[in-house]
């Protein structure tokens, strides 16, 4: 970069931020609130304020250099204006995006606890609520999501299990990938739900952790490997019991935001952890079902954040959105007639670029719950 | 009033003239005076941008939030970090070539982009500078409404700063090189580990880190940077008389790995190798 362009950018820069801070929040209705530092008092002219831009104009006349803080509840600083000379005053404009009870403290000398005064800020909250309500309406979105997969993987389920009970091992096959996919879209909620995911979607590893092989992939066994046996039907008939109660459940949790930008990411661990390696259905080979239906949950969760994401960091959506589509793309590639290619039929250089595309969209992905939190 | 607002004035002039003062020593020093514009450059355009910048807060309502301004100085703390610590070390490779008395490859020893000197300079005085012109408003709105002696101090402050910081050029280029380079070296080892915990500091003053009132120490009455001996501190080693333990550890670790790495003695080179 040549130092014009470079210097350039960091003016522009500055701009930048001018920009966003001009005019953010609205101002009180009066004007600025007068401070009066001297060396042992802190004189606020008012206790008092509505929420939006809070601006205090404090003048040191005192002989000590001194500081003035707004601080929330639990010395949070919500702004500051530090070296205030003897005989200056210093503006201080701080955004009070919700009604509370604030303290302001002047510091002479700079230093200790400083001399406090409480100061209430009422009104409506600002801001904030927008992105609440957004926060909300991510949540119930999300949820009628959860809800009508939750009702498919409950339909396709039954379909497989009455297929393998009825011995029809080929529907039961072409089966088995389908009612999968609803249930690995909604992972990371069936996952909360302790004893039943190891039921569910346990691997034959979990005989080593005590527990009983069972559920879908012991009945991949049987369709693939070993043919059917005697305790498939009994198998088929609990893998039912339990996805109905999983169902049920799935449609009473109420999750926070946090959680659905946390289950984005977990999903797409799923896929870097089992799908990308084939062990998830190590029998079928189906792995790119899950591996298609693990991205659908996490793309279907971020799209409920969407809104919060592109207002709090429009940058991070956009780069979401990029590398989505990225791995979408790839992963059409292999698609095969209704399905997919099965796992055996990608090369080594395939599996490899589906793992990158997939560590380049949980880099940006590891960042929403943080930009969620916000 | 005077001294007080005086050593304010010292403290952020200090902070932005001592790494200038010791870039261009360096540059006087290694035969680059070419380069000399370049400083001045990075250096005009942080003044002009925090001048202008320092104007639109003051005089419109124009206003970054809190965690914008402290974001945007800790972040360009961080940043001048890395500048600096990468100059120790172009001035540690210098000092090699010089050491193994190769002065014809002096020139490729120091094969520094213009860009870089100038963002180094644009670095050290940008950083604070925001901060130091609204400061000087301030004290001008002072002087307009009776009360001159803020103005006064503050001009007398920036102005021993500046003069220290000639000193410091003045007496650095009287080394002979070897002891230059070892010497300011190691001093800007130390004002970088400064800066690096200033930038973290502020940081944690907009609650992007945690740990803000988690202190390893607070001097604020044996030390406090309110007066001389402080405010010096403060202006050249970015000494707070309250520290976090972030900054302390931040502080520390820096200086545990990079003061040995300049330190070590480079073997000589002979002159075939590359």
């Amino acid at each position: 970069m040549s130092t014009a362009t470079r210097s350039l950018g960091l003016g522009s820069l500055l701009l930048l931020l001018a920009a966003c801070g001009g005019g953010g929040g609205t101002p009180s209705a009066d004007g600025p609130i007068a401070v009066e530092a001297t060396d042992d008092a802190c004189k606020v002219a008012k206790n008092t304020a509505g929420t939006g831009n809070v601006t205090f104009e404090v003048t040191n006349k005192g002989t000590k250099v001194t500081e003035f803080y707004l601080y929330a509840e639990g010395d949070r600083i919500l702004g500051e204006v530090e070296n205030i000379g003897p005989g200056l005053t210093r503006r201080l404009i701080v955004e009070v995006t919700e009604a509370g009870k604030l303290q302001t403290a002047c510091k002479p000398g700079m230093k200790g606890d400083g001399i406090r005064a409480d100061f209430t800020v009422t009104g409506d909250a600002k801001k904030a609520t927008d992105s609440d309500a957004k926060l909300a309406e991510a949540t119930k979105s999300y949820q009628r999501y959860v809800n009508s997969q939750a009702d498919s993987l409950l339909t396709k389920t039954t379909e497989f299990v009455d297929a393998v009970k009825a011995g029809k091992v080929e529907d039961a096959k072409a089966l088995f990938p389908v009612s999968r996919t609803y249930w690995e879209r909604i992972e990371p909620v069936a996952e909360s739900f302790g004893d039943l995911d190891p039921r569910i979607d346990g691997r034959e590893d979990v005989i080593e952790e005590g527990l009983e092989f069972t559920g879908y992939h012991r009945l991949e066994k049987d369709l693939w490997e070993t043919g059917l046996q005697p305790d498939s039907a009994a198998i088929a008939d609990r893998l039912l019991t339990d996805v109905k109660e999983i169902v049920e459940k799935a449609k009473a949790v109420e999750l926070t935001p946090l959680q659905l930008a946390n289950g984005a990411k977990e999903l797409l661990d799923e896929v870097a952890t089992g799908k990308i390696t084939g062990e998830e259905d190590r029998y079928s080979h189906t792995d790119l079902w899950d591996f298609r239906a693990n991205v659908d949950g996490s793309q279907a969760a971020i799209a409920a954040l969407r809104p919060v994401i592109a207002e709090k960091d429009a940058a991070l959506a956009a780069t979401v959105d990029e590398k989505f589509k990225a791995l979408d793309a790839l992963l059409e590639t292999h698609r095969k007639g209704d399905g997919f290619k099965l796992y055996t039929e990608l090369s080594e250089a395939e599996v490899k670029a589906l793992a990158e595309a997939v560590d380049a969209l949980g880099e940006p992905i590891s960042k929403v719950a943080e930009v969620v939190a916000r | 009033m005077l001294v007080s607002n005086g050593l304010i004035g010292l403290r952020e002039g200090l902070e932005a003239a001592l790494v200038v003062s010791i870039l261009v020593a360096f540059l006087v020093k290694t035969d680059r005076r070419d380069r000399l514009p370049f400083v001045w450059l990075g250096v005009g355009i942080a003044v002009v941008l925090s001048v202008g910048f320092g104007a639109l807060v003051t005089f419109t309502t124009a206003t970054m939030t809190f965690e914008q301004q402290e974001a945007f100085g800790g972040g360009m703390s961080l940043v001048a970090v890395a500048f600096v610590t990468g100059m120790i070390f172009w001035m540690r490779s210098t000092a090699r070539t010089i050491a193994a008395e190769l002065r014809g490859k002096m020139d490729q020893a120091l094969k520094v982009g213009p860009a870089a000197v100038v963002v180094l300079s644009f670095l050290a005085v940008g950083r604070e500078g925001l901060e130091t012109a609204v400061f000087f408003y301030s004290s001008v709105q002072s002087a307009g409404v009776g009360t001159t002696q803020p103005l006064i101090g503050f001009v007398v402050g920036i102005a021993a700063a500046v003069a220290l910081a000639y000193g410091l050029y003045r007496g650095a280029i009287r080394f002979d090189l070897g002891k230059f380079f070892t010497w300011t070296g190691a001093l800007l080892v130390f004002v970088a580990a400064g800066v690096l915990a200033y930038g973290l500091h502020d940081l944690q003053e907009a609650a992007i880190l945690p740990g803000l009132n988690t202190l390893a120490f607070d001097l604020s009455d044996t030390l406090p940077e309110g007066e001389w001996l402080g405010a010096l501190l403060k202006g050249i080693f970015n000494y707070s008389q309250r520290t976090s333990v972030l900054q302390a550890v931040a502080w520390v670790a820096y200086v545990a790995i990079v003061l040995p790495l300049f330190l070590i003695k480079p073997r000589s080179r002979a002159a075939g190798d590359n």
